[in-house]
């Protein structure tokens, strides 16, 4: 077959050569550098999956998929012993696991936001980066969906969480809850992520069967991509079902974090109960994913030789998302304190005063630090067009995004309204070996997603070369003509 | 479809062909050449490409899908649903009452009708391009082009198919080959076999098959009955790491679970059954005869301390060798000897209260017992009645309250019997409490001496009117 080799491949990288963060007026930046082909993008993404992997893969994913088992076996442990094993004791019972749930949700916004939002704004620079943040969403959400499962304490019980006519039960779940809200809520996200990024994948899929040399892989691919032919017609179905897939996706993920943020914001306890709420989960929300999507992409990037599918500036305009969504956290920070002081209530003034002075006030500290000063960083373009410290500021940020969870369910409820009953929340071992082994689980997934799945929209970014070649061409048309 | 039609009517060696193949290198040419082909009045076309070309469908002819309405109408289905499953189960079915909120739509049913809404139009739009497409289809002519499979890598098809109505073979090729295309393939019969390889039918037989074992065996148990204890697979709380009464215990020298009562600790509740006005007896006057009967009747007595614990359960022990069980005789038990309290509780009867205490034991007594021992208690209430009335053989009737044996009856013991039961009577202490089954007694023994009366019972200054009423009778 008329394959390009990968000599041709190789001779067209050179990630040292590839600056395309300048803006220079009139002229739109472009997004895939190093003259690409359309054969050249099919090969340089689907060698990702055909090539040997790198030892590098096997490492990390034998480290990770370790501390999976340990996951695993852990949740094992707790279904065995009960959720007595954490240290959720009274008055703290809304712990680290629901900490760990709210944060990985909120990683779990990237991933669409991208897919959707910046789809309907018609923003190109997505399309190198949609389908490994919609996977990173996936993932997250799996890894959010465990711990309200677990923390239910009969997990086996999970499913009573649906409303379905029970025999045993002669019930239905109360639906003017807000924990109901978020089952559906997140079940709603986890079930339309999945079938978006699934559908968006349907025509890569197509490729690699179509590039695969083994029965069996061209078979399981096939099966896959349901027979994807890349027909017009039906690919005029398919972008109108992505397009309204998109619309629909997008307001949902709003939906999303502003329910999660209803578990706290429909109680009565200070410094949860505010109507700053919604705003103020959604745009952390954004925030800790799009960290999450610079941190896992940077390296994806160097190891699979992407440098030129995710360029510098698909990082950059990241980055900027993460500075601008970053400050609006700052500013919910600072106007819940102000708030708390106007509103004169000795309960909100309180608990304000306690976080930052009190017993937690290293954890508050901790959060203003990692999410408030370090993105600000990012103004500086030599800080978010380096990759090193874009690494580094984005796992800051996921670090103060964890505190800032943290600082919300644990300092409200550990110092409420009555003095007698406050406490001090000490985590046990189990509470940290299952936030650190909820890693393993997400980076296993993304290692498998990496070694068997298409990890760039390749369709789309074809779409986006031909825009541009195109635009090019106009471009030399009216230099021609103007000459 | 086609598939088959064709296997049919075509046993000879040449194939069947479907239709012409155009490939291009360049998106610009596919759109040039499908215009061409528009042109030219065939609508049976089709264009495959690696990603969606720009203006195709103009080019060939496409007609705008119609997936937005059937989405729309799955939005509005998703939201009905949602509001209606929110009402009807916690405003009909299962009311919560939850801060007298109020039932059926609310506000509240907003987040859950908004989520419902998009997942019945997100799946409508994955399921709807699905089933617009008619995928999944794996078995497709135009997959035998080999070059073909560079359609989703960087070539361009052009397909005109054979079932146009204006279908050439000749000038269809002609047409296409106008358009200089890269090459130029006539797309025929797949002839590879079309059934499966045999291990992939087996094993999909196999593993079907296998999967139907758990749900035959959850059939079998829920159709069937077994004398096994069930399977715990999660014990929930049915299996606890405490102690029950009756338990042994290594815990403890005596090997008990159940603890004697700390020396010098007093019960919640003890005291009252220190008293003889909850009792119907006094306690404290039991002589050393009544041990083995008090021990059956007063248990928590014998808690005291231990060292009369132990006297009383060896008392408990040796009971059956020295007398015969009290209740082996079914027999009322004349037995129960008990140092009975033979008057009133002073609570009672005092002059201040005595009148509101008989109108109590009146309405207590015609509540609860007048129904087998009648209203002037001479055991012929409605429900002795009735069972006289069937004969049925086994009636213990009511006791009467005139006989002479209840009349002798001290007022304590009439008091225990409320409070215990007797015979088939049962025990109406969780019915009356101390106080009511109290002017019960005092009310059944005003009954008493009602029925029983003399001269001298009539206070003096009355006599005269009941000789009034004596002498209206003519007799006298």
């Amino acid at each position: 077959m008329n394959r390009v080799n990968m000599a041709t491949v190789a001779s067209n990288y050179n990630p040292r050569e590839i600056d395309n963060t300048a803006d220079v007026p009139g002229r739109r930046a472009q997004l895939v550098t190093g003259n690409q082909t359309y054969s050249s993008i099919t090969n340089m993404v689907c060698r990702v999956a055909e090539d040997p992997q790198p030892l590098l893969w096997y490492v990390l994913f034998g480290f990770s998929s370790l501390i999976a088992v340990m996951f695993l076996s852990l949740i094992g442990y707790l279904i065995l012993n009960g959720v007595g094993i954490w240290g959720n004791m009274n008055p703290v019972f809304w712990a680290w696991p629901i900490v760990n749930f709210v944060f990985w949700v909120g990683i779990a916004h990237a991933g669409t936001l991208i897919s959707a939002i910046l789809f309907l704004f018609r923003q190109n620079w997505r399309t190198s980066i949609n389908r490994a943040s919609e996977a990173m969403t996936i993932f997250a959400v799996v890894c959010a969906g465990i711990y309200p499962g677990i923390h239910v304490g009969r997990a086996w019980l999970a499913f009573w969480l649906l409303p379905y006519p029970s025999l045993n039960l002669w019930m239905w779940p109360q639906f003017r809850s807000p924990l109901l809200w978020d089952v559906f809520a997140v079940g709603t996200y986890a079930s339309t992520s999945l079938v978006f990024w699934y559908m968006g994948m349907i025509p890569d899929i197509a490729t690699y069967r179509d590039r695969s040399k083994s029965p069996l892989r061209r078979m399981v691919y096939g099966l896959l991509c349901l027979g994807w032919t890349g027909s017009s017609r039906h690919w005029l179905v398919y972008e109108k079902a992505y397009t309204l897939l998109a619309a629909l996706a997008a307001p949902l993920v709003l939906s999303v974090h502003t329910v999660v943020s209803f578990d706290f914001a429909v109680s009565q306890v200070a410094g949860w109960h505010t109507t700053i709420f919604p705003p103020y989960f959604v745009a952390g929300a954004i925030f800790s994913g799009f960290a999450m999507v610079v941190t896992l992409l940077v390296p994806s990037r160097a190891i699979y030789k992407l440098e030129n599918l995710i360029t510098l500036r698909h990082l950059e305009n990241m980055n900027k998302i993460i500075l601008a969504t970053g400050t609006l956290v700052g500013l919910a920070y600072a106007t819940e304190a102000y708030i708390a002081w106007y509103s004169m209530n000795q309960y909100e003034g309180f608990t304000f005063l306690n976080r930052q002075f009190g017993p937690y006030w290293w954890a508050y500290w901790t959060m203003v630090s990692c999410n408030v000063i370090s993105p600000q960083l990012f103004w500086f373009k030599k800080l978010r067009t380096s990759l090193f410290w874009m690494v580094v500021i984005c796992v800051f940020v996921n670090i103060g995004m964890w505190f800032e969870r943290f600082v919300i369910t644990v300092t409200s409820l550990s110092r409420d309204f009555l003095p007698s009953s406050w406490g001090y929340f000490r985590p046990t071992m189990y509470d940290g070996l299952m936030l650190f082994g909820s890693f393993g689980i997400f980076m296993s997934l993304y290692l498998l997603f990496c070694r068997f799945l298409p990890i760039i929209a390749m369709s789309e970014v074809k779409g986006i070369l031909s825009i541009e070649n195109h635009a090019a061409h106009a471009h030399d048309d009216s230099h021609g003509q103007s000459h | 479809m086609s598939d088959h039609k064709s296997r049919k009517s075509n046993d000879t060696k040449m194939p069947k062909a479907f239709g012409w193949m155009a490939e291009y290198a360049d998106e610009e040419d596919l759109l040039v050449a499908a215009r061409k082909v528009r042109d030219s009045g065939y609508t049976q076309t089709d264009a495959f490409t690696p990603f969606p070309v720009h203006g195709i469908d103009e080019a060939l002819g496409i007609k705008p899908t119609i997936l937005p309405f059937i989405v729309l109408c799955a939005g509005i289905t998703g939201l009905i649903t949602a509001l209606l499953m929110q009402w009807w189960t916690n405003g009909v079915d299962y009311k919560y009452l939850i801060s007298a909120k109020p039932f059926g739509i609310t506000p509240a049913s907003i987040p859950v009708a908004f989520e419902l809404t998009i997942l019945f139009s997100a799946f409508t739009s994955f399921f709807g391009m699905i089933f617009l497409n008619q995928l999944p289809r794996f078995s497709n002519p135009v997959f035998t082009n080999p070059r073909f499979d560079r359609v989703t890598d960087d070539r361009f098809f052009l397909y005109v198919n054979a079932a146009d109505k204006y279908y050439n073979r000749e000038s269809v090729k002609e047409l296409l080959a106008d358009t200089h295309p890269d090459s130029l393939d006539e797309v025929l019969d797949d002839s590879t076999p079309s059934t499966l390889p045999r291990p992939i039918v087996l094993g999909a037989l196999l593993l079907v098959l296998a999967g139907l074992i758990p749900a035959m065996i959850v059939l079998n148990m829920r159709a069937s009955f077994s004398n096994l204890p069930r399977w715990h697979v999660f014990f929930d709380m049915d299996f606890q790491p405490k102690k029950k009464p009756q338990q042994t215990t290594t815990i403890f020298a005596d090997g008990r679970s159940m603890r004697p009562q700390v020396k010098g600790t007093v019960g919640r509740g003890q005291l009252t059954e220190q008293d003889p006005f909850y009792l119907g007896y006094d306690p404290s006057k039991l002589s050393a005869d009544d041990a083995s009967t008090t021990v059956k009747y007063v248990s928590t007595n014998a808690n005291q301390d231990s060292a009369s614990q132990v006297q009383a359960s060896t008392a408990v022990q040796s009971m059956p060798a020295q007398s015969p069980p009290p209740q082996g005789a079914p027999a009322p038990t004349p037995a129960l000897k008990l140092p009975w309290v033979d008057k009133l509780p002073e609570s009672i009867v005092e002059a201040s209260n005595i009148e509101a205490n008989m109108k109590l034991g009146k309405v207590k007594f015609e509540t609860y017992c007048s129904a087998c021992h009648g209203y002037g208690g001479f055991g012929d209430g409605l429900v002795h009645k009735r069972a006289d009335s069937l004969a049925q053989g086994y009636w213990t009737p009511p006791t009467s309250m005139h006989i002479e044996r209840v009349r002798k009856q001290p007022v304590g013991q009439i008091f225990h019997t409320i409070t215990k039961g007797q015979g088939k009577m049962a025990s109406y202490a969780s019915a009356l409490n101390p106080k009511e089954r109290w002017a019960i007694v005092l009310y059944v023994k005003a009954l008493q001496r009602s029925r029983n009366a003399d001269i001298e019972d009539v206070p003096v200054d009355s006599r005269s009117s009941l000789d009034n009423e004596l002498n209206v009778e003519p007799t006298k």
